[in-house]
């Protein structure tokens, strides 16, 4: 068995070789089409892993509470999120910390330069959320946040670009204005994304940005905050906090028990899900374009298979006059085209590791992952479409009468 | 029993609104070891008559009974080890595969009934050896003269110990020496190995190297004369 395998195997590859332009264009649609997943697949799954990964750094433990944004219409008088609830909040047992949250886009000066920069209201207890670190100075203080300081801390961008070489402490930059004394720099942290970029960003105390600098936010009410970011003590328990946080925050809004939250809160297990779930909709989306790939690869071959069956019908002739069965002329023809599919599938990989690789080293912007299961599942399929183009011409000369395929001129 | 036994073949095709009747009522034995010429001018049915008893086709009437086994009872599918086992073809044209070696044609009957690769190819070796062509067994059909590539197609008909060659026009695209040379080769088969050796032809000499001549005319046996035994 294994023998005849290897002899049909064998004058496949002869047959194949014998038109080798004709092969290598039959091919070229296979080999479109399991590169083009296999490179699509791994720009997907190295996409996937750096949402993932940027959400897991920002910690799964975090919280956030603010104001939906499309709001229940049977909510009439929504109340805002305020520091009445941050200090409700604080009183629960499985929340480490909670800070306030406004955050506003400014233009920051220093003598001539000046540079545009995210500014975050807020107060002690952001440092205790975000895994920030500081480069040189200090974090502000709880008294210098309830006496209206005019103090910042600079995102690493920041510092740079508007101080250049001098060393910023103690030094005096203005937003909106209203000079601020630089009291701390953090490390870079290299995290964009969800949540507050801090390399191209400033801390300032809340009260100081409520009070002295409502340009631009919450003018109208100078209570409300953009949102709350709450850390929880342990994992493992976040939907139990996150409940007595509802809890908490109807308490302080007071809403009937009947009545709907006018809040929301999002966890970061939620957004990785989505992602996740955006990642598997990316696939099956690229999935479907290698599919349509493979559908017209497929068809090129089962072309072609047709001519290679009409032109060898004398020769099919020959080989049933000598005592080759039905059987054997289908399994010569589809192994054949197995061959050629499996060939394009061989260099279709061989290209699609090369554009992911080439894509891998040149490019910031798009992570591209090398997807082994791609690999194999892209190059498997090019076998079974070469299984099921490959049969109907296989079929046809199988069915051929070994005295008419003799006579075939 | 005879090797060869047919009773009252009748062959119809229908072509178009026209029913040709290739064959009408042939009855023919044929002996093991015989060598047989079939003569005829073309449309007198002999190359159908050949065709059934190659087991390529099937009669519309009638009985064939090729070394027991009754071939008009049998599934045309299960034929193909039927022609690999008992029947070696030669034809006019040759009918090598271009693009594989003489050695590797001799070996394709093999293929189809699985003999072990090894096997397959010292049996080649041993056919192209008794065709005086083992110097040539790793040359491409088109790089041999023609009556070259007729013995190779006769080392191919004899690779499965069939009893029977059926030759059809061999020396058809053969110049006067190759001819020769070929018939003294089935001529040798028949004398050494005892083949059953059943030949078409049109050209009288040719059917002179045979020891019984089978003569057809418009679908029916008109002679049938044994020569020589």
């Amino acid at each position: 068995m294994m023998d005849t395998l290897i002899s049909v195997f064998r004058i496949s590859v002869k047959a194949i070789f014998a038109n080798k332009m004709r092969s290598a264009l039959t091919s070229l649609g296979i080999v479109i089409g399991v590169a083009a997943v296999i490179t699509m697949l791994a720009v997907g799954s190295g996409t996937q892993q750096e949402m993932t990964e940027r959400f897991s750094r920002f910690g799964t433990n975090v919280l956030f509470l603010r104001q939906p944004w499309d709001l229940d219409e049977s909510i009439s008088s929504p109340k805002d999120v305020t520091m009445d609830d941050v200090r409700a909040i604080r009183r629960l047992d499985g929340v480490a910390a909670a800070a306030p949250y406004i955050s506003s886009g400014f233009t920051v000066n220093y003598g001539y330069t000046s540079t545009s920069v995210d500014v975050l209201a807020t107060d002690t207890d952001i440092f205790k959320t975000y895994d920030w670190e500081l480069a040189e100075g200090r974090e502000f203080t709880e008294k210098e946040v309830s006496d209206y300081a005019q103090v910042a801390v600079l995102g690493a961008t920041v510092a740079e670009t508007i101080f250049n070489d001098v060393d910023p402490l103690g030094k005096t930059v203005i937003f909106d204005d209203i000079p601020f004394t630089v009291i701390g720099v953090m490390k870079k942290s290299g995290q964009g994304g969800m949540g507050f970029d801090m390399d191209e960003g400033t801390l300032i105390p809340y009260t100081t940005g409520k009070v002295k600098m409502n340009t631009g936010w919450n003018n109208e009410d100078r209570r409300a905050l953009d949102r709350v970011i709450i850390r929880v003590k342990d994992f493992n328990t976040i939907e139990q906090t996150k409940q007595a946080i509802a809890n908490t925050v109807r308490n302080t809004h007071k809403i009937h028990p009947l009545k709907p939250d006018d809040f929301q809160i999002d966890d970061f297990a939620s957004f990785v899900e989505e992602a996740k779930s955006a990642g598997k909709t990316m696939g099956i989306l690229l999935g479907v374009i290698g599919a349509v790939s493979l559908l017209v690869g497929g068809i090129g071959v089962m072309n072609i298979m047709l001519v290679s069956v009409t032109e060898r019908t004398r020769e099919i002739g020959i080989r049933m006059a000598i005592g080759a069965t039905s059987a054997d002329i289908r399994l010569q023809f589809l192994a054949e085209a197995v061959t050629l599919s499996c060939i394009g599938g061989l260099i279709g990989v061989a290209l699609g590791i090369a554009a992911t690789l080439i894509v891998a080293a040149n490019s910031t912007t798009i992570p591209a992952q090398m997807n082994v299961t791609a690999i194999l599942v892209s190059f498997g399929f090019s076998a079974a479409t070469g299984i099921f183009f490959g049969y109907y011409p296989a079929y046809k000369a199988s069915k051929l009468t070994p005295i008419d395929a003799l006579r075939y001129e | 029993m005879s090797l060869i036994e047919t009773t009252n073949l009748y062959k119809t095709y229908v072509v178009g609104d026209v029913e040709v009747h290739a064959l009408q009522g042939v009855s023919v034995s044929i002996e093991r070891g015989e060598f047989v010429a079939v003569m005829g001018p073309s449309g007198s049915g002999k190359s159908t008559f050949m065709n059934i008893l190659g087991c390529l086709d099937k009669p519309t009437k009638g009985k064939y009974i090729l070394d027991g086994i009754d071939v008009t009872a049998t599934d045309l599918s299960k034929l193909a080890g039927v022609r690999n086992r008992k029947i070696g073809f030669v034809f006019q044209g040759f009918n090598l595969i271009s693009r594989t070696t003489a050695l590797e044609n001799v070996e394709l009957p093999m293929v189809y009934n699985h003999t072990p690769s090894h096997l397959r190819k010292e049996k080649a070796l041993e056919a192209l050896k008794a065709v005086g062509l083992e110097k040539r067994a790793y040359h491409m059909p088109n790089q041999l003269s023609g009556g070259q590539q007729q013995r190779v197609a006769i080392a191919r008909s004899l690779v499965c110990d069939a009893p029977i060659i059926f030759a059809d026009e061999p020396t058809g695209n053969l110049d006067t020496k190759m001819s020769i040379e070929v018939m003294d080769l089935f001529t040798r088969l028949n004398k050494e190995l005892g083949k059953t050796i059943i030949l078409i032809t049109h050209e009288p000499d040719i059917a002179e190297y045979a020891g019984r001549l089978i003569t057809f005319r418009d679908g029916k046996k008109i002679s049938d004369e044994v020569k020589r035994k």
